[in-house]
């Protein structure tokens, strides 16, 4: 028998967490409140999943609410449609964003439209979890950014928390929404960081940018593990007297635009950081809104900053795909010409 | 009058139908769905049938001509059942609400930003005639105040000045405050005495006796906590804007501790290199603020605190004294509260504790 | 060498092509009225078939996939159901959805291209139709799942073409329903046709039915144009299903004696020779051969059941026709449960209020 830590369990209170364990505890939160919460994916159970996100879920909760599925992603896409039409709360896991793409097929024609093609009669409270992202020297396939994908199917929810206590938050959202949400984890940041976590079953708003950072001469929007680079940036500015404010946009779809209008109105200039490659990225949805709607009041061209418009490489060279934040501040340099 | 019916879009997408054979001839009485004709499509050979039951009164086209969807096909004589009307193949496009642009305003050859241009018009500058300076000879917000002429450029606040923005607007819009005043007589404190060690322990003493005034209030949850531990946080004005860096825990801590922490941050202050950790968490303010002038003021309670101590510049006044009058210095005293969470009778306890406190012997 | 595995497909018939009962017939089989009830759901079927076609073909209806020749699949199966099992149909049900209870007034609204007609007043729980083919099935195993974890005695049953056994999901489906003993019962519907690929260029196995032995349960065949064997195969699954034995595949054999649908033309790669042929064993003509061998059904009762049949369908025809189209913001109005901001602009954008 292999040798097995096992964590101490709380079911509530304030501790330092990993993303990896906040996504845990609100799991475990969301199947205590709502007996309906069923979990369902390949190796979730005695395993915990393969990022440990679902660890210890299993003895607490059971085989029939911790579901093992046989390794068969389009399943894993439709079974929670049928559970969810019934009356319950599936959250499915996909291993890895490489092999999420069987699933669309179900998210697209099915989940993202129950609703609308039954005028409510039906309807379709799941949740598909897949971590996202480079930066962890992973194989072929298990790197990618495709978020964009998502935020173009009408019908969904598309969430991507940056930091424990927003996984923690979003993810309870997430699970409590009555449509689809697909909850994009930056599996970089799962043990990169530990933040504090009240563990109380607070949900925080999936129609809400967060501001991270307050600062006046450049807006930088950014989500997930980009966020990390972002405020590196931020920092490195703010030695040289350049305040950036900094936005975690948290819920792509639906956009919260406002909050970044708001921003830009302020700073007359913004930049968007993603880590997805450039062309087709969500970034170009946020600058196609500011140049129809914050055109006024921006004194600079607006940036993007992102992955290039390549294959996502093997480990070796990711770390020259993934955006810098020596990148980032760049393109704040070349903005702030326009004083 | 005949009524017509026309040839359906037979598929999804089609233009047109050739005519393979008719099954009906003229005078003929059909019955709903019967088959009419034949027509081929760029996909398949189907059947039209009758739509509704009627006397054929005309038909349009031979075999072999090709007919436009759309185009009339049968006629049916007068007293047919009207045709309930093509509800498929025909999509009602949107309305166009929008209204007509006038004819494009001519542009000047300048390189602006929109908000650039939105500052010359409103400054009344001639984009053609301003030095640009920006990258690629484009016109900056700068460039275009230098040629209005204007003495001061327009800047962002910045740092604590925006701080005090924000904190100000948020205490402007959301206390209900109310300010009592009073007076404590220092006539005998020793010369050198340090009025804000005396003041902060002051405040200390009467947080004992009035406890709602160290507390923090949200009014989104409508929940109040009152502090044991109290956070002071001492109101600092400097050329950057107004601050407000934290003493902690100030009712455990004796003079000579509290002083040294003083220095410090006047330390910090002068090198505007305070802790971000001391400049959040205040559960009480204290605003020294006699030291530049003023007696008596309104102060401002930033949320979510409740409460705000200021000491005005003490001054000699005469006083009676047994009856008879005397010259002692005396330190003026505004408390202000947000008189949503706390009541005049706990403020009044509040300041008259503060009072006793002041006016004990060192 | 040794041989770890064998199996078997057993295939029924109960009522024959020539309209004898052959072999054990369950009781309903000789239950006139059941038979006649029976009867009567499968003219009603194809006469609401032949309006649909011709609704579309003189422009009022949209693109629609008519289910002749295959009545005895959509009757018998969805007659074994219980109202509380759930019908998960693909696109060629409209028997077996009238049934159980979906009105042909929304089953023309849905084909006439409105989204109300797939908010059934009767069956709320069934799911509307399923355009991708096979992509319901995982929703089967989903749905299945709800009944096994609230420990439910119902079953959910998906229905799909010969072509769907090709597809993954179908596979996947069935293999979870076979690891998890979900109630849940495959019907194939096999009409021998995917559009233009005939069922023998579809997969190189015997049976689709043997599909279920790969999952781990049991496959059977049944003549499809028989109504007695489809009923009677279906009410063993679904009894077996509820008493906690796990899924069945069902193959129905029967044939697709129309076209794919309104917009394809079956003469293209298929012989009028073989559908001839096929016209001998479809299944109404063969259940009224037997009603009127074994239970003196007359030309009296046959004409009066027809007439009665057209005018239902001329009544649902008449509702369907004077349903007007909802308002351009129903679009809108279902997408969320609570509809986010950027919608809110966008519904106004349409309507012009912006």
């Amino acid at each position: 028998m292999a040798r097995r830590r096992v964590k101490s369990e709380t079911s509530a209170g304030t501790g330092e967490l990993t993303l990896v364990e906040a996504v845990q505890r609100a799991l475990a939160r969301a199947m205590e409140e709502d007996e309906t919460v069923i979990l369902l994916g390949e190796d979730i159970g005695v395993d915990g999943g393969v990022f440990r996100a679902t660890d210890g879920l299993i003895a607490r909760f059971g085989a029939d609410r911790v579901r093992d599925t046989p390794l068969a992603e389009a399943l894993i896409g439709g079974l929670p449609v049928g559970l969810a039409a019934m009356g319950f709360r599936p959250v499915a896991e996909i291993q890895f964003m490489g092999f999420i793409y069987p699933v669309l097929d179900q998210i697209v024609n099915h989940a993202a439209r129950l609703r609308n093609r039954t005028r409510g009669r039906l309807s379709c409270p799941m949740v598909l979890r897949a971590p996202y992202g480079g930066g962890i020297h992973a194989p072929e396939h298990h790197s990618e950014s495709m978020e964009a994908m998502f935020a173009h199917i009408p019908g969904l929810r598309v969430v991507i928390p940056s930091s424990p206590a927003k996984a923690y938050g979003l993810l309870l959202a997430a699970i409590r929404d009555p449509d689809p949400v697909i909850f994009l984890e930056p599996k970089r940041v799962y043990r990169a960081t530990r933040e504090a976590v009240v563990d109380e079953g607070s949900a925080l708003p999936l129609d809400r940018c967060f501001t991270v950072r307050d600062g006046a001469d450049v807006t930088l929007v950014s989500w997930g593990a980009m966020l990390k680079e972002t405020l590196e940036a931020a920092e490195m500015l703010a030695g040289d007297g350049v305040e950036a404010e900094v936005l975690d946009v948290a819920t792509l779809k639906p956009l919260d635009m406002e909050t970044i209008l708001e921003s830009v109105r302020k700073t007359g200039r913004c930049i968007i950081v993603h880590e997805a490659p450039l062309t087709g990225g969500f970034g170009a949805e946020i600058a196609a809104r500011l140049a129809g709607e914050g055109l006024m009041h921006l004194v600079a061209p607006v940036e993007r900053v992102a992955g290039w418009d390549t294959v996502m490489p093997l480990l070796r060279l990711e770390g020259q795909y993934m955006p810098s934040p020596q990148r980032i501040v760049a393109a704040v340099r070349r903005v702030l010409e326009y004083a | 009058m005949a009524e017509v019916f026309k040839l359906p879009d037979l598929g999804e997408g089609l233009q047109e139908a050739e005519i393979v054979a008719w099954h009906v001839g003229v005078g003929d009485h059909v019955v709903t769905d019967q088959p009419l004709v034949s027509v081929e499509t760029d996909k398949a050979v189907v059947e039209v049938p009758a739509p509704h039951s009627g006397r054929i009164a005309a038909l349009h086209g031979e075999p072999g001509d090709v007919l436009a969807v759309g185009a009339p096909l049968v006629e049916f004589a007068a007293g047919a059942a009207a045709d309930k009307g093509a509800i498929v193949g025909k999509v009602a496009a949107a309305e166009e609400k929008a209204p007509k642009p006038d004819k494009a305003p001519a542009r000047d050859k300048a390189k602006a930003a929109p908000a650039v241009r939105r500052l010359a018009a409103q400054l009344g500058v001639d984009l053609a005639a301003v030095t640009a300076t920006g990258p690629g000879g484009t016109v900056t917000k700068a460039d275009v105040e230098r040629a209005a002429g204007e003495v001061a450029v327009a800047e962002p606040l910045r740092g604590v000045r925006r701080a005090m923005f924000h904190n100000m607007t948020r205490a402007g819009r959301d206390i209900v405050p109310a300010t009592v005043t009073d007076e404590a007589d220092i006539e005998s404190w020793p010369d050198k005495t340090d009025v804000t060690i005396r003041l902060i322990r002051a405040i200390a003493a009467a947080c004992k006796a009035s406890p709602a005034l160290n507390a923090w209030f949200d009014a989104d949850t409508l929940t109040r906590r009152v502090h044991e531990r109290i956070e002071l946080g001492i109101a600092v004005e400097t050329e950057d804007g107004l601050f407000a860096p934290v003493m902690h825990d100030i009712g455990n801590r004796d003079a000579d501790d509290l002083r040294r922490g003083i220095e410090a941050m006047k330390k910090d202050i002068a090198a505007r290199a305070i802790p971000p950790e001391q400049l959040v968490g205040q559960t009480i303010t204290l605003s020294n603020f006699g030291m530049f002038g003023g007696r008596f003021a309104d102060l401002v309670v930033v949320p979510p605190q409740v409460a705000i101590l200021g000491a005005g510049r003490a001054e000699m006044r005469i006083v009676a004294v047994d009856g008879a009058p005397a010259a002692h210095k005396l330190l003026p005293l505004s408390l202000s509260f947000d008189h949503r969470v706390v009541t005049g009778v706990e403020a009044a306890r509040f300041l008259n504790a503060v009072i006793e406190d002041l006016e004990k012997a060192e | 060498m040794s041989t770890v595995a064998t199996f078997e497909i057993r295939h029924d018939r109960i009522l024959g092509p020539d309209g004898k009962l052959e072999g054990e017939a369950p009781p309903f089989a000789r239950d006139r009225d059941k038979l006649v009830a029976l009867y009567r759901w499968m003219v009603l079927t194809r006469a609401f078939d032949a309006k649909a076609v011709a609704l579309q073909r003189t422009g009022r209806l949209g693109t629609f996939a008519s289910s002749i020749g295959q009545e005895a699949v959509n009757i018998g199966v969805a007659d074994a159901m219980a109202p509380e099992d759930v019908l998960l149909p693909s696109f060629r049900e409209h028997g077996a959805q009238l049934v159980r209870g979906v009105t042909m007034r929304e089953l023309l609204v849905y084909w006439g291209g409105d989204e109300r007609g797939s908010d059934f007043a009767g069956p709320r729980e069934d799911f509307p139709v399923c355009i991708p083919v096979g992509t319901h099935a995982p929703h089967a195993a989903g749905v299945a799942l709800a009944f096994k974890l609230r420990n439910e005695a119902r079953v959910a049953v998906c229905i799909f073409g010969d072509g769907a056994t090709s597809r993954g999901d179908v596979y996947e489906a069935m293999n979870v329903a076979g690891v998890w003993a979900l109630p849940v019962v495959f019907i194939s519907n096999n009409n021998q046709w995917a559009i233009s690929v005939p069922r023998k260029a579809q997969t190189a196995a015997e049976t689709l039915a043997q599909k279920a032995i790969a999952a781990g349960f049991e496959g059977r065949q049944v003549d499809g144009n028989d109504i007695v064997a489809v009923r009677q195969a279906t009410a063993e699954a679904l009894d077996k299903a509820r008493r906690g034995g796990g899924p069945t595949l069902i193959e129905a054999l029967t044939y697709r004696l129309g076209d794919h649908t309104t917009v394809d033309d079956a003469s293209r790669y298929r012989d009028d020779e073989e559908v001839g042929r096929r016209w001998k064993e479809e299944p109404i003509a063969r259940l009224r051969t037997h009603l009127a061998a074994a239970h003196g059904w007359g030309k009296a009762e046959e004409e009066a059941l027809i007439a009665a049949c057209a005018a239902e369908v001329e009544e649902a025809t008449e509702a369907y026709l004077t349903t007007e189209p909802e308002p351009p913001e129903a679009m809108f109005d279902h997408m969320y449960e609570e509809l986010p901001a950027e919608l809110v602009r966008q519904r106004a954008a349409l309507l012009g209020q912006e």
